[in-house]
């Protein structure tokens, strides 16, 4: 920082700035081109009329929004925001237990508590899946215990009950990752001031380290929430394809039916949703923010920018 | 203290069943019953009938070639931008953070209908291109954070002491920031080639004939039922996982998946 307000004072401030510039351009040229524009692209066939192949024709149509008003679709639909809000309330209960774990215990065990959270967070995310298939199933280590017990025929493979275990399982490792983060910087004599003060420990939850954790809580519903709806490989796999998510119906309105304009009106819906959460996620940071007294406000101010 | 003792009691249990699918692929892939019905002794016949079959390590030879070409154009393309934003105070710096980062927001099937419009409407055939394209797009994102990250830590007198001592700015780069940014380099690298490596989201859009990749043959086959071979793979990707986070380091993932997130 020195050198650079050094450099800017010997006039020498164009050189590198102009030069780093350019080393800008090949990222922001890969997002815009690969990244935003496709979007784009996606919205304007939104709208499109499909020829009699599922291709692109250059009509103008709300058709492909209305139709997914249809039983059929909007079942998905509202099975998806279930699913949905269900995994992520889970995820976030149990990732908050989980993190509050490990920030309780000594500093050098949190490295490896985290460890054990990193490694199945980068396991492959289709092992993680067939797993439950071994454990679930008929052929697994359940169903023979069960068989000891002279109760055979057990299998959980395919259900609902698998799917819930199987995205749970996906995304509490994206869950406890920003919950950790916001936990951890809370200062220990807060809630140790709370104790003395005699809240007991519902008390310190509710009035210390819940509203501090927060912006951690909505990162991870962020994170959860609309992803789970996109997930298509899971209820194929655990739940044989009987209830499907959007992201099932994206997948075959695109690769099955060949329905390019539903399937883009589909995958907007996503977006949309997304969206209208990151939205509300950032009014209720704002308002946990200005709601807080001005320790707390300066607290997480410096932590958004960190 | 009672409560307390009932949250470590869950907290214990969460790491339990975060390590059972793993165990369980892991010691099913052993298993001598072939059908996975009981546990009837060891056996190594998975792991070798896996490697006599020639259509999953055709498709394992795709997944291999797009992920080393997307994770070296990923970190090349990262250590650009990152260097580049580290010396950039200028307005927009935070505009041009949120453009980076946001194929990480964008729910990843989107995006992967979003590149297969673009790729039908411009006749461009599906292949290794569009994978590395696609794939490209969502571990850009993490090889430029985690760049990122090292490269804000870099004391920038450094180079401007490699320039006064006539150091061409390319010999700037490889005498004076590559060394210093190694670690990072290898973990954007490493972190891009397992996303790419098991990526079947983009894959399911963007693969075409020909080019089908290791997770979309897994995800295909699984559909039919669940053979012991797919456990063995499973328990050989588990030992790549864990190969790959100890390169990175414990202390470098934590930085990357804990501090970013705060």
């Amino acid at each position: 920082m020195t050198s650079m307000t050094r450099a800017i004072q010997l006039g020498r401030k164009e050189k590198p700035k102009r030069g780093s510039l350019l080393l800008l351009i090949p990222g922001i040229a890969s997002v815009v081109l690969l990244g935003i524009l496709p979007l784009f692209i996606v919205a304007r066939n939104s709208f499109a009329v499909a020829d009699n192949y599922g291709g692109i024709t250059d009509g103008l149509t709300l058709d492909n929004y209305a139709k997914l008003l249809d039983p059929v679709y909007s079942k998905t639909l509202l099975y998806s925001l279930g699913l949905g809000l269900l995994n992520t309330a889970v995820c976030l209960v149990i990732g908050y237990i989980t993190s509050y774990y490990i920030v309780s215990r000594p500093a050098g065990k949190q490295g490896f508590l985290l460890l054990l959270v990193i490694i199945p967070f980068w396991t492959d995310f289709l092992v993680r899946t067939f797993a439950w298939i071994t454990i679930l199933g008929s052929g697994g280590p359940i169903a023979g215990v069960l068989g000891i017990f002279g109760i055979a025929g057990f299998s959980l493979i395919p259900s609902n009950v698998a799917v819930v275990l199987g995205l749970l399982y996906s995304f509490l490792p994206t869950a406890i990752f920003p919950i950790y983060a916001s936990m951890r910087s809370i200062d220990g004599s807060l809630k140790e001031a709370a104790t003395d003060l005699g809240c007991g420990w519902w008390g310190v939850q509710r009035r210390v380290i819940l509203p501090l954790t927060r912006p951690g809580l909505l990162g991870a519903a962020l994170l959860t929430f609309i992803p789970t709806m996109g997930v298509f490989v899971i209820p194929v796999l655990l739940g044989g394809g009987k209830d499907p998510l959007v992201g099932n119906l994206i997948v075959t309105l695109y690769t099955e039916f060949r329905n390019q304009p539903m399937g883009a009106a589909a995958s907007m819906l996503l977006l949309i949703l997304m969206l209208i959460s990151m939205v509300l996620v950032g009014l209720l940071l704002q308002r946990s923010a200005t709601k807080g007294s001005s320790s707390r406000t300066k607290r997480s101010s410096t932590e958004k920018g960190a | 203290m009672t409560v307390d003792r009932v949250v470590n009691g869950i907290a214990r249990g969460v790491f339990v069943f975060l390590y059972i699918p793993i165990a369980a692929v892991i010691v099913y892939s052993f298993n001598a019953a072939g059908t996975n019905t009981r546990f009837e002794g060891l056996t190594l016949q998975w792991y070798v009938e896996l490697f006599q079959d020639a259509a999953l390590m055709q498709t394992l030879q795709t997944s291999a070639i797009v992920a080393v070409i997307t994770a070296t154009v990923a970190t090349a393309i990262g250590i650009m931008f990152a260097l580049g934003l580290a010396r950039y105070r200028g307005r927009g710096r935070a505009s041009l953070l949120a453009l980076i980062a946001l194929p990480l927001i964008v729910p990843e099937i989107v995006l992967g209908v979003a590149m297969l419009s673009v790729f039908s409407a411009t006749k461009i055939p599906l292949g290794i291109l569009t994978l590395v394209l696609g794939h490209l797009i969502v571990s850009l994102p993490l090889a430029t954070l985690v760049l990122m990250s090292s490269a804000a830590m870099l004391d920038p007198s450094l180079p401007e002491a490699a320039t006064d001592l006539g150091c061409t700015p390319w010999q700037t780069f490889t005498r004076v920031y590559f060394p210093l940014l190694r670690p990072a380099v290898v973990a954007a690298w490493l972190l891009s080639f397992t996303t790419s490596f098991s990526n079947i989201v983009m894959s399911t859009f963007l693969s075409g004939v020909g080019s089908t990749t290791l997770p979309l043959k897994i995800y295909s086959s699984l559909k039919t039922g669940l053979t012991p071979s797919i456990n063995a793979l499973g328990a050989l990707l588990i030992l790549l996982t864990l190969v790959i986070v100890l390169l990175v380091g414990v202390s470098q993932m934590r930085r990357i998946l804990v501090e970013s997130r705060s």
